[in-house]
């Protein structure tokens, strides 16, 4: 909280715990920034190898599977890359939700705190 | 166990060795109960704030170890999977592998009904496919598992950080607060 002139809100202890609660979705939001620009990386990584897979025309395709590149057919590798195109972008979907909720949740937070310890608060980003 | 918000101040007095912080509910009786003047009350929980500093900087490399383990053991999973997928399908696994930095060979795994899983240590041991799988599926499970309570830890240790930020600035505020008005009784 910063330097009030001395004569500010009593703080209670639903105060400290909204301010507590502001703290966890603000981490939160932080983390979930870094994993949405991850799996928006994942997400345009798979296009690339969808696009190379059309381009190119060998039968066999070596495919990624943890530290080795398997031979497989081609046509096992498209059905493969659909199948994690899917779940990355439902994933994508899924912390896009989250964000929202979070964001929502802490303009809530805001409204209450400013409200009741106006200038005496300052929950923006520095 | 998630430390949530308890219902009454003090409702959780510890969490796995890290002590909560407690709420003040009035500077004055808080600093007379403790026999503290202002600038020992300060610097107490400057202390304080700061221990529970190191603690989230250790719980966080924690966290960074087990967030690395996890899409590992998932790797494995997905090997033993595609194994096992060859295998029911009678052909052999061709894979290339890297031998050296920049340096890589070919394999061809035929009708494996083993693999051998790096346990750490220097310690390798051969399981069956389906061992692998439950050992492996296992490790996931308690990895995933230590990172719940890990990521409640961390929760619980940045709650007990506010609160004490929170009352080191309600005690200088009411520092401030007393100067002014023995100020303002001096000059009436």
């Amino acid at each position: 909280m910063q330097q009030g002139d001395g004569t500010e809100a009593q703080v209670t202890w639903e105060d400290q715990q909204n301010i507590n609660r502001f703290g966890r979705l603000n981490n939160r939001l932080h983390e979930l920034y870094d994993e949405i620009k991850l799996a928006k990386e994942t997400n345009e990584n798979l296009d690339d190898a969808g696009n190379e897979l059309i381009l190119s025309d060998e039968d066999v395709v070596r495919f990624q599977i943890g530290e080795v590149f398997a031979h497989m057919p081609r046509d096992d590798v498209e059905t493969k890359l659909e199948q994690m195109k899917e779940d990355a972008a439902k994933r994508l979907e899924r912390l896009e939700e989250e964000k929202e909720s979070i964001l929502a949740q802490m303009a809530e937070l805001k409204k209450i705190l400013y409200g009741k310890f106006k200038d005496a608060i300052n929950l923006e980003e520095d | 166990m998630a430390a949530a918000a308890a219902s009454t101040p003090q409702g959780v007095t510890e969490r796995r060795g890290i002590p909560a912080a407690s709420f003040v509910e009035d500077v004055e009786s808080y600093l007379r109960q403790a026999r503290l003047d202002v600038n020992s009350g300060l610097a107490f929980l400057q202390e304080r704030l700061q221990q529970y500093k190191i603690v989230e900087m250790k719980l966080l490399a924690q966290q960074r170890d087990l967030q690395a383990k996890i899409p590992d053991i998932e790797k494995c999973l997905d090997i033993v999977a595609s194994l096992q997928v060859k295998k029911a399908l009678g052909e052999a696994l061709t894979a290339d592998f890297e031998l050296s930095e920049g340096i890589y060979s070919r394999a061809k795994i035929e009708d494996t009904d083993s693999v051998c899983l790096w346990l750490g240590a220097n310690i390798m041991l051969e399981y069956s496919c389906d061992e692998a799988n439950a050992l492996l599926k296992k490790n996931l499970e308690n990895a995933k598992a230590s990172l719940e309570v890990l990521v409640a830890d961390l929760q619980f240790s940045r709650d007990q950080q506010t609160i004490t930020q929170v009352t080191i600035a309600r005690v200088f505020n009411w520092d401030v607060h007393q100067r002014r008005s023995k100020q303002a009784t001096k000059e009436t």
